[in-house]
């Protein structure tokens, strides 16, 4: 079991790392990448999770769905959409970021010892391996919400709800070990139709406004 | 009796099927009533069950459905507006077809999102699994997207890009509550079919984790308080209310932002359960109540477009009941479930009413839009008794609930909180006063302005609502007060 947990803290760790290297990442092409990246790792976890379940406990574990559905939608499905999505619409956007990268690593860098610090207050994670799997899935979810605001094209803005969600699962999964089985498949089902709608969205803004700079929708104020 | 909680689903579904296939103008209106007609009466039926024998119960799919009486006052808000507006729908898409802004497949797909989205929110609120509570609200948004983009030009499409990334942001907080309530709810009780279930965690609340509860209720509240339009998550809101069509606006501000509410307080009764004291809840939700009465009052002043202007004041009432929930005394509870009533029925005459000055005048603006009771009488009348109605004037219901909340804030000696909420009001209603009074007077600038009411049908739906909001002010019919009463019980854990 220690192994077992060991095994999944260095990969809640690499997931961890995969985020710092997706705020430090320039252009679309390459962040959809890290993105696919992060979500083998997270699909990883799922898979280690149920094949251990299957070998020691000899059950099978409803996770192994689960490592199957991510793989499919957010390593194979989301990307290649996203990629199609970037090559039609028009992307030359001058500075697509509102802070440099140095300065968005520190302020992540800040986000992760925050969050350690909070997480040690509350009493009931005081064991080891549950309170650094909620501290990294909590830094990954607070570093794609900065992800999000800090940059200004439209598909930035959904890579970094996809990168909450990867967060959301990776706690879902390593402190309950897996929700009810009909609660998990309508999470991705209306993750999925969310990311398809914000896909569309794109799509027409790129028609009306001409470009997919989120800094120019600024018609509705006050 | 356990299928009516099926038939209360297949009806919107079977009429969002049936609508894609007919291709008549006259067949789709048809439908779209038969539909809301009979999502009434399935409504009607749930309420004379919950009112004999307390709730409902169906065993089948793991015990996932549940109606108590609060539920059943949400049921009841969304049926009564989902018919008005389905009926209001049928006269604004008419006219909108005939100056042929949309063509008859647009009509098709408004219908057909129409009856979708009231499904996810009639799923929302008859269930009593966390996970699928949370699951119907992010439909909501999905399913209401393409409805406040419906227009397609560039401020819609601005409105709803805003509305569907905030939401989903915000209602992705709100999973990260729920996996902590149930990652709580595991550890007491182990993993079982149950565990993310109200009954079993509310009956079971002692032995739940204090400081994760807390935890996840910070999450939650700033989640689905992000979809109730509480400031400073409420960015969305203005946008999203006034780029809408109008019957559209009148649903998302009648019962869109009740469901949400409704989501928040589920887990407010469980942590106050556990916590054994109504500080720590009541305190977060008094602030953030009173921060949006006061950004909604600050806006209000200084409005230029009418149905904007409209959407702060839903903000600013969301903040009302929010104050009155976080109290958590007998009366103030009752005035904020009495308040939600009242609060959906006024806003939706108020938008259904702007919708027909938008259709005349063809504009948003206050500047452009002059001679509204010459041009259209009963719009005019009811649009003017709406302005009274929603800024809190008697005999009007508003004016009771608000009385209620703000004796019980002196009550619980919150001086300053019922100061502060006076104040706003007094400015909202300045605000409300000195910009709209205009519209109502002298005559129409532009020769083309033709006079008459846009049709019987929208007419008829302003003058139910008015006598709707008029009775209730003075009078709460005897079955209604026993389920308020029930449900103010249910909030109070007793």
């Amino acid at each position: 079991m220690t192994s077992l947990l060991d095994l999944l803290n260095m990969l809640s760790m690499l997931i961890l790392v995969s985020a710092f290297v997706l705020v430090s990442n320039k252009r679309v092409n390459s962040y959809i990448k890290t993105f696919r990246m992060q979500s083998i790792l997270l699909a990883l976890i799922a898979g280690i999770f149920g094949i251990y379940h299957l070998i020691e406990e000899k059950r099978f574990d409803a996770v192994l769905i689960i490592c199957l559905i991510i793989v499919v939608v957010k390593v194979i499905y989301i990307p290649n959409m996203l990629s199609k999505l970037t090559k039609n619409v028009e992307y030359k956007v001058e500075k697509d970021f509102f802070l440099n990268i140095p300065l968005s690593i520190i302020i992540c860098c800040g986000i992760v010892v925050l969050i350690w610090y909070v997480v040690t207050l509350i009493p009931e994670f005081n064991e080891t391996y549950r309170k650094i799997f909620l501290i990294n899935s909590l830094s990954v979810i607070m570093i794609g919400l900065f992800f999000m605001i800090n940059r200004k094209k439209a598909i930035g803005q959904i890579i970094g709800f996809l990168v909450i969600e990867n967060g959301m699962f990776m706690s879902a999964i390593l402190i309950t070990f897996g929700m009810p089985m009909i609660v998990e498949l309508g999470i991705f089902f209306d993750l999925l139709s969310a990311v398809l709608i914000m896909g569309m969205f794109v799509f027409r803004i790129n028609k009306n406004f001409d470009s997919i700079d989120i800094n120019k929708l600024k018609n509705l104020k006050g | 009796m356990d299928y009516i909680i099926i038939s209360l689903f297949s009806i919107p579904l079977i009429t969002c099927g049936v609508l894609w296939l007919v291709k008549n103008k006259t067949i789709i209106n048809l439908i779209n009533i038969v539909g809301a007609t009979l999502i009434l009466v399935n409504v009607l039926i749930i309420i004379s069950e919950v009112l004999k024998h307390k709730k409902i119960e169906p065993t089948f799919f793991y015990n996932a459905f549940y109606v108590d009486s609060l539920s059943a006052i949400l049921l009841l808000i969304t049926a009564i507006i989902g018919f008005m507006v389905s009926l209001y729908s049928i006269s604004y898409m008419n006219e909108e077809l005939a100056k042929k802004i949309i063509s008859l497949r647009k009509l098709k797909i408004y219908y057909c999102l129409l009856h979708a989205f009231i499904l996810t929110i009639l799923l929302a609120e008859t269930t009593q699994n966390m996970g699928l509570l949370w699951i119907s609200i992010e439909a909501t948004t999905l399913a209401s997207a393409f409805l406040v983009g419906f227009y397609n030009n560039k401020k819609s499409i601005e409105a709803a890009w805003k509305y569907i990334i905030i939401c989903s942001v915000g209602i992705a907080f709100a999973l990260l509550g729920i996996i902590l309530l149930y990652y709580s709810s595991t550890q007491s009780f182990g993993h079982t079919i149950h565990g993310l279930n109200w009954v079993f965690l509310f009956n079971n609340a002692n032995g739940l984790q204090g400081s994760i509860l807390k935890l996840a209720f910070l999450f939650i509240l700033v989640g689905f308080g992000t979809k109730v339009g509480l400031a400073p998550m409420h960015t969305w809101l203005p946008d999203a209310h006034s780029q809408a069509p109008s019957p559209i606006s009148a649903l998302l501000s009648g019962v869109l932002l009740n469901t949400a509410m409704y989501g928040i307080l589920r887990v407010m009764i469980i942590v106050n359960k556990n916590l054994h004291s109504t500080t720590f809840t009541g305190r977060l939700l008094i602030t953030l109540g009173l921060i949006s009465i006061g950004t909604a009052a600050v806006f209000i002043l200084v409005q230029r477009d009418f149905k904007r202007l409209l959407a702060y004041s839903s903000i600013e009432h969301m903040g009302i009941i929010a104050f009155g929930m976080g109290l958590l005394s007998p009366l103030s509870v009752f005035g904020a479930i009495f308040h939600m009533i009242n609060h959906s029925f006024t806003k939706s005459m108020l938008f259904i009413s702007s919708g027909n000055i938008y259709l005349k005048y063809d504009t948003k603006k206050i500047n452009k839009v002059q001679g509204v009771l010459k041009v259209m009488p009963v719009t005019g009348v009811a649009f003017l008794i709406g302005i009274f109605a929603i800024t809190g004037m008697p005999p009007f219901s508003i004016f009771s609930s608000e009385l209620s909340i703000l004796i019980s804030s002196f009550n619980k000696n919150n001086f300053l909180g019922a100061a502060l909420i006076l104040f706003f009001l007094i400015l909202i209603f300045a605000g409300f006063i000195n910009q709209l009074v205009k519209m109502f007077y002298g005559k129409p600038s532009s020769k083309e302005i033709v006079k008459g009411e846009i049709s019987k049908t929208s007419s008829m739906v302003l003058i139910i609502l008015i006598a709707l909001i008029s009775v209730t002010g003075l009078y709460l019919p005897g079955p209604i007060k026993t389920l308020v009463d029930s449900a103010r019980n249910i909030i109070l854990g007793v």
